[in-house]
């Protein structure tokens, strides 16, 4: 840091949004850091977008409200937004833009970093491959989570999405380690409750103080939203790669990430993608998402759990399509199992983790789990048709191995799929559910697993 | 002289600079204090537009731009295979050398070892008349890769001179010059050349040779020819990835291609980790040995995605141009339009469909054109081929969107991933109604030369059964399945097993992830036959509930598990079971 | 109600009699049955409510488990916070005192050479030497004098409150540049803290 920079700008020729743009500018960067000052003395911060012909378009993350062209001043700060981060952010709760929030001082920094972050260099990532039991069965036994992995939940408004994530927060473990773990929380725009339940949920189990809180809630500024998950990312790759931690990251709610970037995207006047997010919105998502990951030669991993809210439940909308393209694999609730009051309402089906191949088997859960779950997965898809073709025909006009697997969706639903919020299952609880289920087929429906591994576990009732 | 200008105007990849009017298009420049390189994409006045291929941040109106004198080129030579590069041809092992973990700003390094030396066993003698494209000799630049050196396609020809006998030699070494009307001219192991400009060759071929990947549904059902163009288009989940990688393992060409564009970084390090420990079916060396990697994730610089596809390409046509069969697998092209876009609205261009620039079209086509089967330019005779397989990530699975429906007008072969397919974990999710290959009648000739003669007709006649299907699976929604008479049934239940037992292939399954031709055709063979006995048998007044019961069924349906490529006779056993138990039901009918 | 006819309850009284002679086996051994079975339900329900009561009990502790874990570490936080407030306490007490030294320095010599370098790096950085300069009263002597080095620099006759240095304008008012002790301070404030926290032996 130098004492350089600091120049101050009173020629503002247009606000618009949450864009203020500045005339007259010399010597400022792109992506530089600004200062903005209203009249009465209250400074709110922003960066530069755009620069140049002596004009630099600023956004401003706190918002325009209250600013004058007259009476603003724009202090143009001559670095990047930077977070400051030791170990002592552990147990601390900030506000989105990363200034503390529980009325402590300012974390005496160890080092600044450029919350934008720098790609990681594919050749030095460490391919993911240590499997996290969660406890809860369904991720562990069919959407298995890793070490490193970017894993979102796509939930709808009001489904227990929260639970779920707080859920994970509490129970991941690694099987047979010990090592360091902390939790990264970042709010974005949600209500303060659902922010305040996770803060507590962090609290009854222990886990506080080795948590870092970001905070945007609903009635903070929305162009805020565009900082707290970098900023939260930030400190979660400090915690990892320098304290050699491992750092999950919950990001809730994505979609209101979002709509922040499409509001800065229509004020200045860009052409839109669809539905009017800007056409940068994957490429923009990747920056976060892809924080998210295990370097070779270090010790700590960033693990992601984004949640986002799909608009009208809709899967193909652009913000739950274009995360679906970038992470890896996706948590999807469903409506219908919500509505039955089955927690967690997980539509397997819909959901995948692309990483559970080289988590799983032999060595880390168990041998025969990957076909196992392959075999429930079929199973449960064939209950499905079953069960919409009994509501067509009645169940009369089905045949003796259709009602077999309309009692294997029974099953899957009220045993395996179901359970407590506290209920934390072992891996080999979760296998011993799912060898249930198959059990209810005849042994040759069964095509998806080695005859060895039937003759193990099938149990025959 | 080179231009050497001053930035104007910042945002984001975008750079305008003045002082410009030097400078060429698609020259390549350096921008900045920090030296970040960049390219020039359109001339306005004295004001040069640039992309550019590293973060700009904390860039300023006032930093110098320098031209290079030079278009965005690669360098070819021995030392590319085995390489993960990024998108403008920069070993990404020299950048973590550089910074570390993570990818810093502004760092030249050599795209090979230059120091590197290779056994050089020249081909020609003093004296002899090269022209471009000419071979003067080869090196060994992998156990399974034999690099042929050759005169660069843009010399003018001319007469060996000094040429160096066989021996190891580094890549600066001069080899030969050439002495002719333009002067003399140094060959080296490598030359450079524009990645936007393609290759020249002496003439094309219609491609009529198959390219075998050991996936069922493709090579069976919706086959791609060496030379041609494929496309898979699906929404997320849908396994393009995992497809993709397969027929980056498995295909039997001699080199492949992979671009990484826009994607994952965790797909990237897969293959890092896991292609070194794979063998070639065929060869039996590791599979890195024949494998270029160009990477430009979605958290990179967006630019340098844009000139990745172009990279990866000219690196393509120049091993073709040694007469090699190359597969290049661009996943996904729908990023490289995403960059384009980008680019598009910082230049405020007028906007066509979804704000895709105008030229989208013209750019894939363009792409698209630079596939073929090919006899390269010079002499001996070498035929080589590009074979292009692009991925697209249509927003919302939607077909219909700009670069789904573009990019079907160029190529011929589609694979239509489906996503209800994938969420009943039906893998590879290749829908076989909405899919189609445009090489089938080219390639039927190989089958029948090859494998076996009856191969076109078993193939109609096994997609005949899923066609039926299609059909009455309507009747069974509105009815139920007990609506239909056994006849028809059972053509459901032969669907059915077809689609366990030859179209879904579990690419995690050690012996299922690849399937030999003679495999694939005897397990299609196995199940036609299944259906034709089991149609008499219902017609001699067999119960279906007889058929459905046999015990051979499940050993046909796990027998692309079980049965290795290598274990044919089993199959042949699995054959003979299945007749058996076939005159067991019919004969037991009989004894009534 | 209507009063009921004596005869009527007579013959009720008589016909219940009946009834219940007829039916006093019947009534006895169901009595019996009745109490054999609640008999058979108490013996049921002893395991049940063992293990109701067990539940309880492990609920119990699950939950007291949980109210330790969470008041453990609540105590590590406080106690951490605590010490960072104290930490905070003592970084502001080195801070101050060396304020306080700032302001009452010395201001010959060095501080004009000071301000001179402070005035060279604004118009820099402004890109203007037409500018107008302000500074604390204590100072303005000193700053004045060092003006004259600066031909297109004027000195503003207002003053401002700070500890030293300046704040440059460019003419036109566009443009400020503030380089008072006071914002050096505020920008390397963060480096400060660290270098004395590191004194007390934190941040290491």
């Amino acid at each position: 840091m130098t004492a350089e920079g600091g120049v101050q700008y009173s020629k503002i020729a247009e606000i618009k949004g949450p864009l203020v743009i500045v005339d007259d500018v010399e010597n400022a960067a792109f992506d530089e850091l600004v200062e903005v000052e209203t009249k009465e003395g209250e400074r709110r911060l922003g960066k530069v977008l755009e620069v140049g012909n002596g004009k630099a378009i600023v956004q401003v993350f706190e918002g325009t409200t209250g600013l004058s062209i007259a009476a603003t001043n724009a202090k143009f700060v001559g670095k990047v937004m930077e977070m400051p981060v030791s170990r002592e952010v552990l147990g601390r709760v900030f506000d989105g833009l990363g200034r503390p929030k529980d009325g402590l001082p300012d974390p005496i920094a160890d080092r600044f970093i450029d919350i934008n972050g720098e790609p990681m260099n594919p050749e030095q990532r460490e391919y993911p491959k240590d499997f996290i039991q969660t406890g809860v069965s369904v991720i562990d036994g069919m959407i298995t989570l890793v070490r490193g992995q970017k894993l979102p939940i796509f939930s709808g408004s009001g489904m227990s999405h929260n639970l779920l994530a707080a859920q994970i927060a509490r129970q991941a473990s690694v099987i047979g380690t010990q090592d360091d773990f902390a939790v990264v929380f970042a709010a974005i725009g949600v209500q303060y409750n659902e922010a305040e339940y996770f803060r507590r949920s962090l609290e009854e189990s222990g886990a506080l103080k080795r948590s870092v809180l970001f905070l945007n809630t609903a009635d903070d500024p929305a162009i805020e939203r565009i900082i707290t998950p970098r900023v939260a990312l930030t400190v979660a790759e400090y915690l990892a790669f320098e304290l050699g931690m491992h750092v999950l990251v919950i990001l809730t709610d994505m979609t209101n990430y979002a709509e922040a970037l499409r509001e800065i995207s229509a004020a200045r006047e860009e052409v839109p993608g669809r539905k009017g997010y800007p056409g940068y919105l994957y490429t923009d998502l990747s920056t976060i998402y892809e924080r998210a990951g295990k370097l070779n030669g270090k010790k700590g991993s960033v693990t992601q759990v984004p949640i986002l809210s799909m608009p009208s439940d809709d899967i193909t909308h652009p913000i739950p399509d274009l995360t679906g393209y970038i992470t890896e694999g996706q948590i999807v609730l469903g409506r219908d199992l919500f509505r039955q009051g089955v927690y967690p309402p997980v539509n397997i089906l819909m959901s995948l983790s692309r990483l559970m191949k080289d988590g799983i088997g032999e060595g880390s859960t168990r041998a025969d789990h990957g076909e196992i779950s392959n075999q429930v997965y079929d199973a449960y898809s064939r209950a499905q048709e079953v069960r919409a073709l009994a509501g067509i025909v009645g169940k009369a006009g089905l045949t003796e191995i259709d009602l077999k697997y309309m009692d294997v969706g029974d099953v899957f639903e009220n045993e395996f799929l179901s359970q407590a919020t506290d209920e934390n299952r072992t891996i080999e609880e979760t296998l011993g559910i799912l060898w249930k289920i198959v059990s209810k087929l005849p042994k040759n429906e069964i095509t998806k697993i080695k005859d060895k591994y039937v003759e193990q576990y099938y149990k025959e009732e | 002289m080179a231009a050497q200008g001053r930035i104007v105007w910042v945002s984001g990849p975008a750079v305008r600079a003045d002082g410009m009017s030097e400078a060429k298009m698609y020259e390549t420049v350096t921008v900045g204090d920090s030296k970040l390189v960049g390219e020039v994409i359109r001339l306005t006045g004295d004001v040069a537009f640039i992309q550019v291929y590293e973060s700009t941040s904390g860039l300023k109106p006032g930093e110098p731009v320098v031209g290079t004198g030079n278009p965005l080129s690669v360098l070819l030579g021995p030392g590319i295979i085995g390489q993960l590069y990024d998108g403008i041809q920069r070993p990404l092992r020299a950048l973590s050398e550089a910074s570390g973990s993570f990818i810093g700003r502004g760092i030249t390094t050599t795209p090979v070892d230059m120091t590197k030396k290779y056994h050089f066993v020249p081909s020609v003698s003093n004296g002899d008349e090269v022209a471009a494209g000419n071979v003067i000799g080869v090196v060994q630049e992998t156990d399974l890769i034999e690099h042929s050196i050759m005169v660069p396609p843009d010399h003018k020809g001319g007469k060996i001179a000094n040429i160096v006998s066989e021996g190891d030699y580094d890549l600066e070494t001069v080899l030969a010059t050439t002495e002719g009307e333009g002067g003399n001219v140094e060959l080296k192991m490598y030359h450079r050349w524009p990645v936007r400009k393609p290759r020249p060759y002496k003439n094309r071929y219609d491609p009529t040779v198959p390219l075998l990947t050991g996936q069922r549904v493709i090579d069976t059902f919706f086959p791609i020819a060496k030379g041609g163009t494929g496309s898979i288009p699906g929404a997320f989940g849908t396994g393009k990835t995992v497809t993709l990688h397969q027929i980056a393992k498995w295909a039997d060409s001699q080199v492949v291609v992979y671009i990484g564009c826009g994607e994952r970084g965790n797909e990237m390090t897969e293959v890092l980790v896991e292609f070194p420990h794979l063998k070639d079916p065929r060869s039996g060396k590791p599979l890195m040995d024949r494998t270029v990697l160009v990477a430009n994730t979605s958290n990179m610089p967006v630019a340098a995605r844009e000139a990745s596809i172009y990279t990866g390409v000219t690196i393509a046509e120049y091993y073709r141009d040694m007469g090699k069969d190359v597969v290049l697998v661009a996943d996904s092209t729908s990023r490289w339009a995403e960059a384009l876009r980008e680019m598009s609205g910082r230049l405020e261009e007028m906007p066509a469909e979804e704000g895709y620039p105008s030229y989208l079209a013209s750019r894939l086509a363009e792409f698209y054109e630079r596939a073929g089967r090919v006899r390269a330019a010079g002499s001996p005779d070498r035929d080589g081929s590009v074979t292009l397989i692009g991925a697209v990530s249509p927003s919302g699975g939607d077909f219909t969107e700009p670069v789904t429906t573009h990019t079907m007008r160029f190529i011929k072969t589609f694979w239509a991933l489906d996503a209800k397919l994938a969420y009943s974990r039906h893998y590879p999710s290749i829908n076989w109604m909405n899919s189609y290959s445009g090489y089938l009648a080219d390639i039927a000739k190989w089958w029948g030369e090859n494998i076996n003669e009856d191969w076109l007709s078993l193939r109609s006649e096994v997609y005949g059964v899923l066609q039926r299907e299609d059909t009455l699976k309507e009747i069974v929604r509105l009815l139920g399945p007990e609506a239909l008479p056994d006849e028809e049934k059972l053509i459901l239940e032969v669907a059915r097993m077809v689609k366990i037992g030859l179209l879904q292939q579990n690419s995690f399954d050690d012996v299922d992830t690849y399937c030999s031709p003679e495999k694939q055709y005897k397990l299609m063979k196995l199940l036609v036959d299944f259906y034709k006995k089991g149609q008499q048998a219902i017609k001699e007044g067999t119960p279906l509930a007889d058929i459905r019961a046999m015990s051979s069924i499940t050993s046909l349906l796990k027998a692309r598990m079980d049965i290795k490529d290598d274990e044919m006779p089993k199959l042949d056993q699995l054959e003979a079971d299945m007749q058996e138990e076939f005159k067991s039901i019919t004969g037991v009918k009989v004894s009534n | 109600m209507d009063e009921r006819h004596p005869l009527a309850s007579n013959s009720l009284e008589v016909t219940i009699d009946k009834i219940l002679k007829n039916t006093e086996n019947d009534v006895l051994s169901n009595i019996k049955t009745a109490l054999d079975d609640s008999q058979q339900n108490l013996d049921d329900s002893v395991p049940k409510l063992e293990a109701e009561y067990d539940k309880i009990l492990s609920d119990g502790k699950k939950e007291a488990e949980k109210i330790e874990k969470q008041i453990m570490g609540s105590a590590d936080i406080e106690a951490r916070n605590k010490q960072l407030m104290a930490l905070e306490d003592a970084v502001d007490k080195v801070f101050s005192k060396a304020l306080d030294q700032i302001a009452n320095a010395d201001r010959s010599g060095d501080y004009s050479n000071l301000i001179k370098t402070m005035i060279e790096e604004a118009t820099q950085i402004l890109g203007t030497s037409e500018i107008t300069v302000t500074t604390n009263a204590k100072d303005k002597d000193v700053v004045q004098s060092t003006l004259s080095q600066f031909p297109g620099a004027e000195m503003s006759p207002d003053t401002i409150d700070c500890l030293g240095g300046i704040v440059v304008k460019s003419k036109d008012g566009a443009m400020t540049f503030d380089n008072t002790i006071d914002a050096r301070i505020e920008r390397l404030k963060p480096l400060i803290r660290k270098e004395i926290a590191s004194k007390f032996g934190v941040g290491e």
